[in-house]
């Protein structure tokens, strides 16, 4: 799979063929050095861009072929994002932002904030579920993404440095989370990281450097 | 919500309440007028005249007569046998009587009916009753055949006499005519009158005249002229047809027409002046409409901004399963409800306005019982709800576009 983004009139090549296969139920790292296009790819396989050229296939379904809409619905259905800057939307409280992926879904009220509490507990935040993100610390906020990515019951979960702004403790909280998560639940993983740390959680853990995998390691 | 919201809001607001407040404006002066206009003179009752026109005709073509286009007994006949008519009378007139009441002298003229129909004809006595078939020398006073006309300097003034009409029912009036005959002499003829009524507001000349029987108002007519009326060939000038009810004047009145007669009925006024006003309603409303117009640029504005400043919150909705019609509708929703409730709002407002001018309105003109210069119909407020709603939606479409065709990524990566 190849990925050129368009820089004035010249094409710069981000992605130089990457060629990967993640079976379900894995959790890999994915680790690089910065500007290595580590987020890149995962965007890609989250449909937020399109590849330049190949083919990214989840299960059945051709990412690279699905028009915006449809991709909306398949991530609506099938994937859970998290991001180092949270994402959360600042004035809703944290109960509304893991409710308002379901309210896409049409899910009916109750049963939305039924399961948005379901998720909020999952991740131990039950008692600040009527909070703004503004009051609460990053490691809650983080936290209410990652219910907010898993209140659809998504296979894959996409993280992109979900530890990258939190002291090393709470890392390792989210990281252990995250980890009961893909246990239990068998969801996917594909976290980007730079912290080593993280990858001692992961089943995989693939080194990319300037656009390409260079090293594939199974733990 | 945010002060930005309001503020274009009450755009909206200023906008629907200029548009009511206008066009009830129009309403208003609709109603009085055709309120006023249907209350005198019956709508009911056509004026027929001899066609002007084909009388010409007749004389320029030597004498060639057309028994249709004369308004002679026949003709009454035949206008009487169209549908929907219940009376016809012909009209005599005579001016230049005299009366005496109260030794002051008041100038009249007489307007004479057939009394045969004068109990089927819309005439409808204030005080006293209308004479019955054969009294031919009993008559109905107009309302204002006692005022005398007084000019001082540029102005007209109605002086109401001491006597009112109705003070003179059931009394006898004598009434003098004259005539110069073939010697330059002046001849003086006194007719009684026996007063029976006074007639309520007719708005037409009834309401300066005396109505009497056509025979007898005939009769001194060929005094005064001094020849005999010749009705068969030269017809009678007018005649009043009165019809069952409103809904039957239109057809009457092209029967009449295909019978070379010139008809004048308030119908056609109303319906020439109905015209008129939808287009100062029009001209009106489209003044309040460029008041909506700026509301719309305001609201344009507000979700444009709203939109910059929510990219990063459209992005993470996009990301996490919103599709381009979720946030289309999102804030086309939201702009509708700015319309929608700037014109709630702008209808509660307009309608104290309307109250208000009316008040204010029967402050300096007076008048019994309120002024209408207002007149907000429920149809103008349905149409300015559905109208600030729709101004509402349309302003939200383009900028609703444009935030569900961002780029998720790129949205979400904006600060
Ligand atoms: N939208 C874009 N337009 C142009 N170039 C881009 C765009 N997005 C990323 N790039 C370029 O692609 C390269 C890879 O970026 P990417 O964000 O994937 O790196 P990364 O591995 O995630 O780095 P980091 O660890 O710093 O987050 C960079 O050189 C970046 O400048
Ligand atoms: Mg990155």
């Amino acid at each position: 799979m190849h990925k050129d983004f368009k820089l004035g009139k010249e094409d710069i090549h981000i992605l130089k063929g990457i060629d990967l296969d993640i079976e379900q139920g894995e959790m890999v790292a994915l680790l690089g050095p910065s500007g290595s296009g580590k987020s890149t790819f995962l965007n890609v396989l989250g449909g937020l861009v399109p590849p330049t050229s190949g083919d990214i296939m989840i299960r059945d379904y051709r990412i690279s072929d699905m028009t915006e809409n449809e991709l909306c619905l398949f991530r609506r259905e099938h994937l859970g994002f998290i991001f180092q800057s949270y994402n959360l939307i600042s004035t809703m409280t944290a109960m509304e932002n893991v409710a308002l992926a379901l309210t896409f879904a049409g899910v009916k009220k109750e049963i939305r904030q039924q399961r948005a509490q379901e998720a909020l507990e999952v991740v131990g935040l039950v008692d600040r579920m009527g909070h703004k993100p503004s009051e609460l610390s990053g490691g809650q906020q983080q936290r209410v993404s990652i219910a907010r990515a898993l209140v659809n019951h998504p296979e894959i979960i996409l993280a992109d440095e979900p530890t990258g702004n939190l002291d090393s403790k709470t890392s390792a909280d989210i990281m252990e989370m995250i980890t009961r998560l893909n246990r239990e639940e068998k969801q996917t993983f594909v976290i980007v990281t730079h912290d080593p740390d993280t990858t001692k959680y992961c089943t995989k853990v693939i080194h990319m450097c300037d656009g390409l995998i260079e090293a594939e390691v199974n733990q | 919500m945010k002060f930005r919201t309001i503020l274009t809001i009450i755009g909206v607001v200023i906008g629907t309440a200029s548009i009511i407040v206008m066009v009830s404006i129009g309403n208003g002066a609709q109603k009085s007028i055709t309120d006023e206009l249907s209350g005198i003179g019956s709508v009911t009752t056509l004026q027929v005249y001899q066609d002007l026109s084909s009388m010409g005709m007749t004389a320029m073509g030597g004498g060639k007569t057309d028994d249709k286009a004369i308004l002679n007994d026949d003709a009454i006949k035949d206008l009487k046998k169209i549908d929907g008519v219940v009376a016809v009378t012909p009209v005599v007139n005579l001016s230049g009587g005299e009366i005496e009441v109260d030794r002051e002298q008041y100038g009249v003229s007489l307007m004479g009916v057939d009394y045969a129909v004068l109990e089927d004809m819309r005439y409808v006595t204030t005080s006293g009753k209308k004479p019955g078939a054969n009294d031919e020398n009993s008559v109905i006073l107009g309302k204002d055949v006692l005022t005398s006309f007084t000019y001082t300097g540029a102005s007209t003034q109605l002086e109401a006499s001491a006597v009112k009409p109705e003070d003179l029912i059931g009394q006898n009036i004598t009434m003098t005519i004259k005539r110069t005959n073939a010697n330059g002499e002046e001849e003086i003829k006194t007719q009684k009158l026996k007063v029976t009524g006074v007639l309520e507001a007719t708005g037409g000349n009834e309401d300066y005249s005396i109505i009497a029987d056509y025979h007898l108002v005939t009769d001194l007519n060929e005094w005064q002229t001094g020849r005999k009326a010749n009705v068969k060939k030269q017809g009678y000038s007018q005649a009043l047809v009165t019809v069952e009810d409103s809904s039957v004047v239109n057809d009457v009145t092209s029967e009449v027409e295909a019978m070379k007669f010139t008809v004048f009925s308030m119908q056609q006024i109303l319906d020439s002046m109905g015209s008129v006003f939808q287009m100062l309603q029009i001209l009106l409303g489209g003044i309040g409409g460029v008041a909506l117009l700026v509301a719309c640029i305001g609201i344009v504005n507000t979700m444009t901004m709203s939109i910059y400043e929510r990219t990063k919150e459209i992005g993470i909705m996009k990301v996490i399963g919103a599709s381009i019609s979720d946030i289309r509708n999102m804030f086309i929703a939201e702009s509708t409800m700015i319309g929608l409730i700037g014109g709630l709002v702008g209808i509660v407002i307009s309608l104290v306005l309307s109250v208000l001018i009316n008040l204010i309105a029967g402050l300096f003109i007076g008048g019994e019982g309120g002024v209408t210069i207002s007149y907000i119909t429920p149809g103008l407020v349905v149409f300015a709800l559905f109208f600030s709603a729709l101004v509402g939606l349309l302003s939200g479409v383009r900028p609703a576009i444009k935030a569900a065709n961002l780029s998720s990524l790129d949205a979400i990566r904006s600060e």
